[in-house]
């Protein structure tokens, strides 16, 4: 019963919570990056998982997912840019396949992809629109609290 | 207070919707001939227009959602749904990380079912990890504080999810799932001095199989036991596409196996298909006849689920296709019912802000 007086508190919480959000949205900070996706040096590649890390690759931005492949016809590794937050949405282990359509570039000697789409366990998953502009929508709390028709 | 409320949504959405990164905007077209899921069938359909957008702030990211439903011959349990919050990654290393997030929700009905508007707030941790490169550890916690119109039904509750997956060479994944919850109902009810609370656990096991890189099939299944408490309400009833606070997690015993086919067909065009079967009793609910006469045993039904869909995905927008039948048998006529359900979709993206 004591929680009786939560009711009115919870309700101005959610008040404030909007109050704070209204204000925090406006203040719109800043990112360098130093790299770009670019349309022209687009590739598609199949391979397998050698590894998985999560690291910093933009400025003020969240760690990205980070995953390791190994190209099936060349042997070639690349490092692919998946996103910061399918590291909690998607599953990736050492040893699955996975191909990827990306924007190569170099970087210290290394073969990098940032990655706009993949198919991964017969799905399709979409990370960039065609020009490059981040399509990932949240994490996988924001993706289970969508609404595509009924869920049963 | 409604007028402050609705101008501080109205503020959040434009200024959001101005600065987003992201935007999309979908519609949905729902046909089912059994609405209220019993043996009275009824048909309707269902038009669901919802829009998403998120904008990332540094390392936190803002995210809101709308949501209206109009039910074309049950007008009166339309309603609006909405959700706002904030949420944050936070890597501990490389191979772990946390995620947070707040978020605040509301639903608001027609005069009819406007008991069930409710407000709740969620807060929701994750931690994800990787024991070996192929072996992941991840654990949830949500918290939520959930207030209705009316208030008898107000409760807060704990979930904690633990989860553990292997993938193996033949392309397999193993995972291992415990679940334990928590739902506490804040309002003693009429006949009751005490307020109500459930307790709940679950354990979970999932089997997925890589064929090729087009085909995953995957088979799981839930086991779930009350550990305490039981069902406050004299009834539990399941409404296509509308809450009822009656019916969710808590609610049941039972177990529940499923299995789903996921097929990349030509033109990269997604096909699922699944089965699920399931046996659900409901503790503290009294099978009745159908002439509202108790028959002196606990609610128990049987479920078989087939369900099918389709989805393609193309630069700007997506379209959706999915079918559900469901045959349901209960000890209570009541809930002795079958149902097709139809849904397409065409969800519009579009994306802004920087290019990274």
């Amino acid at each position: 019963m004591e929680y009786v007086f939560w009711k009115e508190e919870v309700r101005k919480s959610f008040f404030i919570i909007l109050f704070i959000l209204a204000v925090f949205q406006g203040t719109v900070f800043s990112q360098k990056p130093d790299h770009f996706y670019n349309v022209d040096t687009e590739k598609k590649i199949r391979g397998t998982i050698q590894k998985i890390v999560m690291e910093s690759r933009y400025k003020d931005a969240s760690p990205f997912l980070i995953v390791v492949l190994e190209e099936k016809k060349t042997e070639e590794v690349y490092n692919v840019e998946i996103s910061p937050v399918r590291f909690f949405a998607h599953d990736f282990h050492k040893g699955e396949e996975l191909e990827v359509t990306g924007s190569l570039y170099f970087k210290e000697g290394e073969k990098n992809i940032i990655a706009r789409q993949i198919r991964f366990r017969g799905e399709i998953i979409m990370l960039r629109d065609k020009k490059g502009f981040p399509a990932w929508r949240g994490g996988e709390m924001k993706q289970k609290k969508r609404r595509k028709g009924k869920r049963f | 207070m409604k007028k402050l409320v609705v101008s501080l949504f109205a503020f959040v959405l434009m200024s959001s919707a101005l600065r987003a990164e992201m935007f999309s905007l979908s519609f949905f077209q729902n046909m089912t001939d059994n609405v209220f899921q019993n043996r009275y069938l009824e048909k309707d359909q269902l038009s669901s227009l919802n829009f998403y957008l998120d904008k990332d702030f540094s390392k936190f990211s803002f995210f809101t959602e709308g949501n209206y439903v109009y039910l074309h011959e049950n007008s009166g349990f339309s309603y609006y749904f909405h959700g706002i919050g904030l949420d944050y990654l936070y890597p501990v290393s490389e191979k772990s990380a946390f995620y947070f997030a707040l978020i605040g929700q509301g639903a608001f009905y027609r005069p009819d079912y406007n008991d069930f508007n409710y407000l709740s707030l969620n807060f929701l941790s994750s931690f994800k990890t990787y024991l070996s490169p192929t072996s992941i550890l991840k654990s949830n916690y949500a918290l939520e504080y959930k207030t209705y119109e009316y208030s008898l039904y107000d409760f807060i509750s704990h979930l904690l999810d633990v989860s553990f997956d292997s993938y193996f060479q033949t392309r397999t994944t193993i995972k291992a799932e415990l679940n334990w919850g928590y739902k506490d109902y804040l309002h003693a009810l009429p006949q009751s001095q005490e307020s109500q609370a459930i307790q709940i656990m679950a354990v979970k096991g999932l089997v997925a199989q890589g064929i090729g890189g087009r085909v995953g099939l995957n088979v799981s299944g839930t086991k779930q036991w009350a550990l305490s408490g039981e069902n406050p309400f004299s009834s539990v009833e399941e409404f296509y596409m509308v809450e009822n606070p009656s019916y969710d997690r808590y609610s049941w015993q039972g177990y529940q196996i499923s299995s789903e086919l996921t097929i990349l067909i030509p033109w990269n065009i997604e096909l699922k298909m699944g089965y699920t079967r399931a046996e659900k009793e409901f503790p503290g609910i009294e099978s009745m006849d159908l002439e509202g006469n108790p028959l002196g045993v606990i609610r128990q039904d049987t479920r078989a689920q087939f369900e099918a869909s389709v989805e393609k995905n193309f630069p700007k927008f997506s379209l959706f296709f999915s079918y559900v039948y469901i045959d349901n048998h209960s000890n209570d006529s009541f809930f002795e019912w079958q149902g097709n359900f139809l849904a397409v979709g065409l969800e519009w993206n579009m994306f802004f802000g920087k290019k990274k």
